[in-house]
């Protein structure tokens, strides 16, 4: 207890830090600049993330190269900011548009946009910022009491447990998927495929590179992603007439009163829970919180007719398990350096571009740096609880500029980002080829989400099921003979069976159809 | 009506899953070349595996799901292909392509495109891109691309100085020689926001103009 409160002061120590910064025409001025940086994430992120289609993993692609300036601590609370910012600014898309920013605020859009319809927008975007505050304070605590045993326990993880961890998080990937199961089982295989292009890490030979030199470092990961969730994402809007209802209501007051605050404090509380708790899973658990508060809700509810019209608890619970979910899925990337989905993966690649490699060992060679972060998530929610609030008229006179100008704007600042992450004007055409790849997919009815994260972790399992099988002497068996490891694929293989059977299959169409 | 021809045209064919017949046909093409690719490559033995062990097995793997799902097209009902548009998609890409070869000076062959920088890329994928909306006007895309190139150019040219190209080289040379490139900057991006705001306003008195004529609602606009 003693060493969470030390290291928690650590934190916030690194994240308050003044540091004299040169102002153009003031000159040496102290600034706290962790908090500005913050700040800036936040506003940003919620400013990209309210445009309807474009997600976090979009916004993030797209702003990630603004962070280079900064040093590495600056850099991850900036982009951990634009990340709460633009899962914030989803769910604002989704009860004032009724267009959910990602598949996480697709449950706020039943309850949540008919409170607008009903002129009660401003009450369920406060509940859903107070919501999300009360969830973001909870899952700082989780994740500070549980960084350093689980960091403990990624020590004792060999080779053979760590591609056991990531088959049970793709397995998870494909249970959680939309559709069909074979659709997402082939959509992990080819993202594991995908990852495996350029060259071999341990012999060097070229492989399917088509003896394109700028293939041989592989794809990189921001370019699949940018390709698949920026440009895929306004092709498959452009096939669709627009017709997004903003709403015309009133937003009304946004305090909600003494009787919204208690219907929505249990709620509040359990979706917290449920968000937590998924959000550590591997394979983007952090998807199903909403999903699950929003069923667990409606299931204990005197009188359930009330939802799907207008009923507050079905925003307050969803959305503070959207955000703990959001926020506890940094567990798994900050303890194991094993990204559980896609956002995950980008603050990979951004760690990468600033010389840290993530994993059990950030927490003890770069303790501000991990406790640093920790501490931002607070405040990161303290600020949008600041930025939220007092902006949402500026977000709705934003929802009201039409598609056909903001999807160019989008794909400038898209080509802006790619550019100016490795200076190749191949990775800019990449984002091209992959966006059509993208609306192929989305024309077949493929997910693209499962594609990313097998490739996210294929090289990471590759490496691992390699050095798995050099320590065992080429026996497959080590995977099972190893208890760990032994367990965590037979939660795969439970998962996968259950999956499969039919009356599970057709309650788990239900809840996605919902 | 429309689906009653699709219907015909189902029955003709005995395709009962096109989607899933589509979907899984495309798999197993990628699996084919990715068996290709890696045709020449070891395999090795599980205790020293080689480079293509992995992406063959993987290409195996993706060959199967193709497999089950063109059979499940062929003999279960399953969804029709979503129509497909090409203006969109077409436009959009070129838009990107573009951008790509304009950036900075692309050799292409023997031919070299001449970088633009920021300055010309910027406009050219926003006017090109913004073409793929069914209601695009031009004279709008214009000012919009305008203004934000110009909003880009201060924004990552001179407050993040990131490393991107923003002008090409002779228009950097017709400034006096003189000036920083940080006040070049600033007066191109001044420049262009005048440019992009002038037609801006063009654009809206030419609108009120037509408005006064058709009177169209202020939703329904087409």
């Amino acid at each position: 207890m003693g060493d969470l409160l030390a290291n928690l002061a650590l934190g916030f120590g690194t994240v308050l830090q003044i540091v004299p910064v040169e102002v153009p025409v003031l000159g040496m001025v102290p600034l706290p600049m962790n908090v500005l940086l913050c700040f800036v994430g936040c506003l940003v992120g919620t400013l990209i993330g309210v445009l309807p289609g474009v997600g976090p993993v979009a916004t993030i692609a797209m702003l990630l190269p603004i962070t280079f300036r900064f040093d590495p601590t600056g850099a991850l609370i900036m982009l951990a900011g634009i990340y709460y910012g633009a899962q914030y600014g989803g769910s604002t898309t989704a009860i004032l548009v009724n267009i959910p920013g990602e598949a996480t605020s697709v449950v706020t859009t039943l309850d949540g946009h008919a409170m607008a319809r009903q002129g009660r927008a401003g009450v369920a975007l406060g509940i859903a910022a107070i919501g999300s505050f009360f969830a973001g304070c909870v899952a700082t605590v989780v994740i500070a009491a549980l960084g350093a045993p689980l960091t403990r326990l990624a020590l004792v993880f060999g080779p053979a447990e760590y591609f056991s961890l990531m088959v049970m998080g793709l397995v998870f990937a494909v249970v959680l998927a939309r559709g069909s199961i074979l659709k997402a089982v082939a959509m992990i295989l080819l993202g594991i495929l995908l990852s495996t292009v350029g060259a071999d890490l341990e012999t060097g030979r070229e492989r399917m590179t088509f003896g394109l030199q700028f293939l041989s470092d592989g794809i990189d990961f921001a370019v699949l992603a940018m390709g698949l969730f920026g440009v895929a994402e306004i092709l498959r809007n452009l096939d669709h007439s627009e017709s997004r209802d903003v709403v015309r209501q009133a937003i009304g007051r946004l305090l909600p009163g003494r009787e919204d605050l208690r219907q929505s404090a249990l709620p509040i509380v359990r979706g917290t829970a449920i968000g937590a708790i998924l959000g550590i899973l591997p394979g983007n658990g952090a998807v199903l919180g909403p999903f699950a508060s929003y069923t667990v809700e409606k299931r204990i509810a005197r009188d359930p007719g009330r939802f799907g019209r207008g009923a507050i608890e079905g925003v307050a619970g969803p959305e503070s398990a959207n955000n703990a979910g959001a926020q506890t899925s940094f567990i798994p990337l900050l303890t194991l350096g094993i990204p559980p989905n896609a956002v995950m993966a980008l603050m990979v690649g951004a760690m990468t571009i600033h010389g840290i490699v993530p994993g059990p060992q950030v927490m003890t060679k770069n303790a501000s740096l991990f406790w640093g972060m920790i501490a931002s998530m607070w405040v990161g929610n303290v600020m949008l609880l600041v930025i939220n609030l007092p902006l949402v008229g500026v977000w709705v006179r934003l929802l009201k500029v039409p598609y056909r100008l903001m999807f160019p704007a989008i794909l400038l600042f898209c080509c802006i980002g790619i550019y100016s992450i490795n200076s190749l004007p191949t990775d800019i055409m990449f984002i091209g080829l992959f966006g059509v790849v993208g609306y192929v997919l989305i024309k077949f009815s493929f997910e693209p989400a499962p594609l990313l994260l097998g490739f996210v972790l294929g090289k990471l399992m590759e490496e691992n099921l390699r050095r798995a099988l050099i320590i065992s002497r080429g026996e497959m068996s080590t995977f099972v003979e190893r208890p760990v490891s032994a367990g965590l694929l037979l939660v795969a293989a439970c998962l996968l069976a259950v999956a499969l059977l039919p009356t599970i299959r057709k309650g788990r169409d239900e809840v996605f159809v919902e | 009506m429309r689906a009653e021809a699709d219907a015909a045209r189902r029955r003709r064919l005995r395709v009962v899953g096109p989607q899933s017949l589509a979907s899984g046909a495309a798999l197993l093409a990628l699996s084919a070349l990715a068996l290709f690719l890696t045709g020449d490559l070891p395999q090795g033995t599980l205790r020293a595996m080689g480079p293509a062990m992995l992406p063959r097995w993987l290409a195996v793997g993706v060959g199967l799901c193709g497999l089950a799902l063109v059979v499940a097209g062929l003999v279960r009902a399953g969804h029709a292909l979503e129509p497909w548009s090409l203006r969109g998609p077409a436009l959009v890409v070129l838009a990107v392509l573009t951008f790509a070869v304009t950036i900075r000076p692309f050799g292409l062959g023997p031919v070299t495109i001449p970088g633009l920088g920021l300055i010309g890329a910027g406009p050219l994928t926003v006017v090109i891109g913004g073409l793929a909306a069914p209601d695009a006007r031009l004279r709008e895309l214009v000012a919009l691309g305008l203004t934000l190139t110009a909003g880009c150019m201060v924004l990552f040219g001179d407050l993040l100085n990131l490393p991107i190209p923003l002008f090409p080289q002779a228009l950097a040379d017709a400034f006096p020689s003189g000036w920083s490139s940080d006040a070049r900057l600033r007066v191109t991006a001044a420049l262009m926001a005048a440019a992009g705001l002038a037609a801006h306003l063009a654009g809206t008195r030419g609108r009120r103009a037509a408005d006064r004529t058709d009177v169209p609602g202020p939703a329904g606009r087409p």
